[in-house]
Parts: C-alpha cells; sequence; structure tokens
C-alpha cells in the first residue's frame, strides 16, 4: 500500500516536474527582454522607404524578426500571411522586421513570396536586434495595448500558426486560459474516439429496427449487452422490438431493467405503462 | 467460428475509421464483372461529386486540406471480394440479401446508391467519429472523398477492412514519402515496425499539423524514452527521457516540442535524420553549407564575423569568440565540441564534458558562468576569461604562454 502510495505520488512528481521542465516557454524569449518587459515602442524606416512605429494601439500587436533566404524564415513568414489575413478584421498590429544587411530587392521578393501585407521595418545595424537579444530566425513577439512583452514563440515546423493565432485569441480575450492550453497542450489524437462496440452494435440495431428487421436488431443488441450490461439504450431499445413484435412481458423486463439503471429515464416509465397495460391479467 | 470472425471484424470496427457502405456502385454478392450495375460509377471520386452537400461536407469545406491533394496511383474497389476473408463489415454481413441498409436497393445485384455522402451513412452508426471530425486537420480522405478511400465497405483481407495493409495504402498516395523511405540513407524504425505510419499519425484527423498523434516531442519520445535502442551502425541512441530528466536547460526546439526542426521523420540522407547538413566530427574546416542545420535558425554572423557588439554575447569586448573557435580552415570546432545538442545542466546548454577521440574520453569543459561573460578552462586551455562589457579584449595569444596553454584537442 505504501509502496503504490510512493509510486503515485513519485509518478505525479515526475509529471509536474515534466510540465514544468518540458514547457519552459517564459525561458525561451529574447535574450534582453523577458515576458511582461515595456518594449520601446520605436520608430523604424520601412521596406518601401517611409516610416512605422514598431507597435500600435492594437490590443494585440505582434512583431517578426526574419530573415530571407532562411528556409524556416521563409515557411514562417507563409504561414504569418495566412495568420494576417485571419485576423484581418480584428484588433491586431503586425510587423515584419529585418536587417538592413539583407539587400532591399531580396527583402521584396521575400515579402511577396509570403504574401504578406504587413509593414517591413529596416533594422538600420541591427539596433532593435541587438537591443532585445534576437539570435533566433524567425522568432515572433507579441505585446498587450500597453506594449508590454506577453509572447515569444519562435519556429516550429508544427503547429506554427495554430499556437499563434490561439495566443492572439487569448490576448483579445476570444479564448479562455483553457482553450489555449488545449492548442499549447493537444490531447493525443486517437482514432475511434471514445466510442465502443457496444455503441456501435446498438447503433447497427437501431437501424435494423427501423427497416423492420426486428430479429437482426435483437442479434446485434445481444452482442451489444454482452459486451455493456449497463447500457441503458440498449435495454429501452430491445423493449421497443419485443414490444413492436407482441411480446409485452418480455418487452416489460427489457425496460424494467433499462429503468433501473436509470431511475429517471421517462420513456422506459411511459414503455412500462404502456406494456402493463397490453398484458393480460393473469 | 462465425462468432470469431465477427468479433474479429468489430476489433476492427471499433479503432477503424468511419466506413460503410459505398454508393452502389456494383453488386453487393457477386464480383464486380458479373453484375448488372445499372447505375454505375467508375470510382469513390465520381461518386462524390455527384453527392449532395450535407452537413458534414460543409464542415470540411471550412478546414483546408493539409497540402495538394496528391493523386492514387491505384484504385481501390469498393465491391465486395469473392474470396474468403477475414474481416467482414457487420453491417453487410448482417443480410447478405438485402443490401437496402445502406443501398438504395435491396437487391444484391442491384443494390443502387447510397443516399447522401459515405460519410454521413458511415456516422449513423460510427458516432465515435463525430469528435475526429471536428478536429482542426483532416486526411484529405477523409476531407474530400471519405471513407471508402481507405476502406472498403463491405469487407477485407486486413484489419480495420482496410484496401491493403500499411504502409503501401498510404503510400499509395503519399509518393513522395515512398521516395524518401526507401532512398534515404539513414532510415527511421518507425516507420517500418509495429503500426508503421499509424505510429505516429492518425489517419482521419488531428489537432496537430501534419495529422500527427501528438507534438513531434511527445511522439518521439515515446519510443526514444528507453536505454538500448540503437541506429543501423549497432550505435545506441540516447535516451531523451533520461536526458531531459537531468538537464533542465534545453535547446530551444526541444523546449517547443518539435524535434522535426532538426530531424526528418521519414528518412534522410544525414546522419541521425538530420534535415540537412551537420559534421559529425568535433574538428571541422568552416563551411557554411557545412552548418546549414543550425544557420536554419542561428544567424550565421555568429561563426562568420571575427568581431560583433550584436550577434553573441560569448564574446570579449567585441572579439567574437564563436568566429574564433569554429572559424578556421581546418580544425574548426564543430558546435558541439562546446554545447550540448539536447540539453544540458549549464545555460546556453553548454556541456560539461565533450567525448574526445575514438575512445571517446569524457574531457571537462570547466565553463563557469558569470554576469557578464564566463571561463573555461584547462581541457583545451589555460583559464581565459572573457567580458562582454570589456572595452578591450584580451588577446590571449599575446600573453606569455606556458606549457598548459598549449592548444588541445
Amino acid at each position: 500500500m505504501t509502496c503504490k502510495v510512493q509510486l503515485t505520488v513519485t509518478r505525479c512528481g515526475v509529471f509536474f516536474f515534466a510540465v514544468a521542465v518540458l514547457w519552459p516557454t517564459t525561458l525561451w524569449t529574447f535574450s534582453r527582454a523577458a515576458i511582461g518587459t515595456k518594449i520601446e515602442n520605436v520608430e523604424m524606416p520601412t521596406l518601401d522607404g517611409g516610416r512605422h512605429h514598431l507597435l500600435g494601439n492594437a490590443m494585440a500587436n505582434v512583431f517578426v524578426f526574419f530573415k530571407p533566404g532562411q528556409e524556416y524564415s521563409d515557411i514562417t513568414m507563409k504561414k504569418m500571411a495566412l495568420c494576417e489575413k485571419e485576423t484581418a478584421d480584428k484588433s491586431v498590429h503586425w510587423v515584419g522586421i529585418v536587417s538592413n544587411r539583407i539587400p532591399p530587392a531580396e527583402v521584396e521578393s521575400a515579402v511577396k513570396e509570403a504574401g504578406i501585407t504587413m509593414p517591413v521595418l529596416i533594422d538600420v545595424d541591427d539596433a532593435l536586434y541587438g537591443s532585445l537579444g534576437v539570435k533566433l530566425h524567425p522568432v515572433v513577439g507579441i505585446t498587450d495595448q500597453e506594449h508590454n512583452l506577453v509572447n515569444y514563440q519562435h519556429f516550429t515546423k508544427v503547429n506554427f500558426s495554430e499556437v499563434l493565432l490561439a495566443r492572439i485569441r487569448h490576448l483579445l480575450k476570444e479564448i479562455d486560459d483553457q482553450k489555449l492550453d488545449k492548442v499549447l497542450h493537444p490531447v493525443v489524437a486517437t482514432t475511434g474516439g471514445n466510442g465502443t462496440k457496444a455503441r456501435i452494435r446498438l447503433m447497427l440495431a437501431k437501424k435494423f429496427y427501423k427497416t423492420g428487421k426486428y430479429e437482426i436488431a435483437l442479434t446485434h443488441l445481444t452482442t451489444c449487452l454482452d459486451d455493456d450490461p449497463k447500457l441503458v439504450a440498449a435495454h429501452t431499445l430491445r423493449g421497443q422490438i419485443l414490444a413492436a413484435q407482441g411480446n409485452y412481458s418480455e418487452a416489460l423486463e427489457a425496460f424494467q431493467i433499462a429503468l433501473e439503471l436509470d431511475p429517471d429515464n421517462a420513456s422506459a416509465k411511459e414503455e412500462i405503462k404502456a406494456c402493463q397495460e397490453r398484458i393480460p391479467e393473469r | 467460428m462465425k462468432e470469431s470472425k465477427i468479433n474479429a471484424n468489430f476489433h476492427g470496427i471499433i479503432l477503424s475509421i468511419v466506413f460503410l457502405l459505398a454508393g452502389g456502385l456494383y453488386s453487393c454478392a457477386a464480383p464486380p464483372e458479373e453484375n448488372d450495375r445499372t447505375k454505375p460509377a467508375s470510382n469513390p471520386v465520381d461518386m462524390q461529386s455527384k453527392a449532395p452537400n450535407t452537413e458534414h461536407g460543409t464542415i470540411f469545406e471550412k478546414s483546408k486540406p493539409e497540402k495538394t491533394e496528391p493523386e492514387p496511383r491505384k484504385k481501390y474497389t469498393q465491391a465486395p471480394l469473392t474470396m474468403a476473408t477475414p474481416f467482414i463489415h457487420a453491417a453487410y454481413e448482417a443480410d447478405l440479401e438485402d443490401c437496402s441498409l445502406c443501398h438504395e436497393n435491396a437487391d444484391p445485384r442491384n443494390p443502387g446508391r447510397i443516399p447522401g455522402t459515405s460519410i454521413d451513412l458511415c456516422l449513423e452508426c460510427h458516432e465515435e467519429f463525430e469528435e475526429e471530425i471536428n478536429r482542426k486537420f483532416k486526411h484529405v480522405s477523409v476531407d474530400k472523398v471519405t471513407c471508402i478511400n481507405c476502406h472498403n465497405p463491405h469487407n477485407s483481407e486486413n484489419p480495420y477492412l482496410l484496401h491493403e495493409s500499411l504502409p503501401d495504402l498510404c503510400l499509395n498516395c503519399h509518393a513522395d514519402i515512398e521516395k524518401v523511405t526507401k532512398q534515404a540513407k539513414v532510415k527511421h524504425d518507425a516507420i517500418t515496425t509495429e503500426k508503421k505510419c499509424v505510429n505516429c499519425h492518425n489517419p482521419h484527423s488531428s489537432n496537430v499539423e501534419h495529422l500527427l498523434n501528438q507534438l513531434p516531442f511527445d511522439l518521439c519520445i515515446g519510443c526514444h524514452n528507453k536505454d538500448g535502442l540503437k541506429d543501423q551502425q549497432g550505435i545506441e541512441i540516447t535516451n531523451f527521457e533520461a536526458l531531459l530528466d537531468e538537464n533542465p536547460e534545453q535547446h530551444a526546439p526541444v523546449a517547443v516540442k518539435d524535434c522535426s526542426a532538426c530531424h526528418t521523420p521519414h528518412g534522410s540522407d544525414n546522419f541521425r535524420l538530420l534535415v540537412t547538413e551537420y559534421p559529425a566530427k568535433f574538428y571541422s574546416g568552416y563551411d557554411p553549407k557545412n552548418y546549414a542545420l543550425c544557420f536554419e535558425c542561428h544567424d550565421e554572423e555568429i561563426i562568420a564575423e571575427p568581431r560583433t557588439t550584436i550577434h553573441t554575447q560569448f564574446r570579449d569586448a567585441d572579439r567574437n569568440l564563436h568566429y574564433l573557435h569554429v572559424n578556421k580552415p581546418t580544425r574548426g570546432r564543430t558546435c558541439r565540441a562546446c554545447h550540448e545538442v539536447h540539453a544540458a545542466k549549464q545555460a546556453h546548454i553548454i556541456r560539461e564534458a565533450v567525448p574526445y577521440g575514438k575512445r571517446r574520453w569524457m574531457l571537462k569543459l570547466n565553463y563557469t558562468r558569470t554576469e557578464t561573460g564566463g571561463s573555461c578552462e584547462k581541457t583545451c586551455h589555460s583559464k581565459r576569461d572573457y567580458d562582454f562589457t570589456r572595452s578591450e579584449p584580451i588577446i590571449w595569444n599575446k600573453l606569455p604562454t606556458s606549457k598548459s596553454t598549449k592548444e588541445g584537442p
């Protein structure tokens, strides 16, 4: 007993440790701007020759550092274009940031290829890279309306857009913590859901019942109830089929089992009453 | 005997995709060539195109398939197989003389079509798939053409009434994956063992891209969590569960559960299934091409520029110490000389020791981190510290040397 408790405690410990260790999202951030840092809203030159602020007055401000020609940056920018479209009618301010080390023609080509419409800011002499401590490409920062850094996300090949959009929606208060958590930690995609053999047999029996093939339906219900004797719907259906065959006494038994398993089963109560009315008094 | 057959069939059904009697293409009882097909349709694609839009059809249209639909090379029959098969669909077997449970006609020689789309019909019994079809990412076959692309709705030689066993069924459409799995120099056992493709992918749908059952790391750790796994050369593969338990500082792709950022799971021509090149040895002459893997995320300037105040804090004043260590024409130290690839106890995933030489001696790095830099000592050189806040770097080579300062390994 003690051993079991210890094992459980150990497992819980391992689980929480694993969760803590494997998702140190706050540890992975800009090396010079931790989550919660107020980001300076600098004005920067843009690719098209104008000037634009890093952040806006939107509820969510998203800025992405990318490097044209780098495969993962190119992949990410295509995904960003889709994210941008998905949030087009929302309070989201998007900008891309590239170093002025990259030739403008190369950036223009990458922007066109990706299909982004957000302004692309030119980081002269990597000043913003340096002030935030950007070490990787591509990386995305998200701030709230007050320009506090609320999230940092670097490249992933899998579920990048899913996670980014969920974080934006969370910031926009469109989804709650629980829904965000579901995206960050998706459950195992099982096959066959939570269905049971009994449920499938029940559904098949229902189909046969509807087509008037009572004997076949009953055969499937027998298999169904062998698998799950407490399946109320199966007992109820069995009662209905037996009643349809005129076998009211057996139907009554079936309905009574259904009622025992589910005392609030109004349908079973009515069926019992109907059966009792039809069973001749002995 | 019959009962056991039914049980076997149901075992298949419970885990398999929603399938059911397809459009009335063929007779229920006779082989296709003997059928009297009054309303023939040559393949499921035809069927789908003629089927009305349904609620499920609408749901599917909302989400895009993962990528361009691959074309199947062979088309499978949806008709009942005439040979004795170990797997029979219960709905078909229940009444071989009456097909009307699913088809518009009862006559096995002329069953006619099915009403609506096959997926709606399948869901009438296989309600357990309702949750699956509402996941974000759907398999093209589910999304576009429905269950009968992969499942024979009547009977089959394969579990789950699959037209073919895995991986052949999957590779019938995914020719690109077939090419990789067959031609890659480095192969991944996950593809050829146990459930094969389904080891990692959900054939119907998932909330993870590429129809993965879980995020990549969670999938990988499912197998790479034990001692004794070996690669094709017989070299033991790391037990990552143990490694990560003991080493809290993780490389970013590991921390965000994305092993696929560096490894390609279907096969690769590169060492350790790496997506691109990376030097496997301790020493390597510097060539950016060799570090293509690292430069997918890291800036080449980390190593290419002798002086920087931006790209790294492993610098003494502005003297880039990554450049100093790595960027050499012959005996440059590769990243792994100082960094663990997956996880370490120290910040910046700096190793405690590095295996060196054929005997894989573990040489201590003796790295110490400070607020503004750090130091290493003894193994490769005598104690040398660095400080990125200094105004001028210390040029160690100009200092008086002793025996212990000789470069090595």
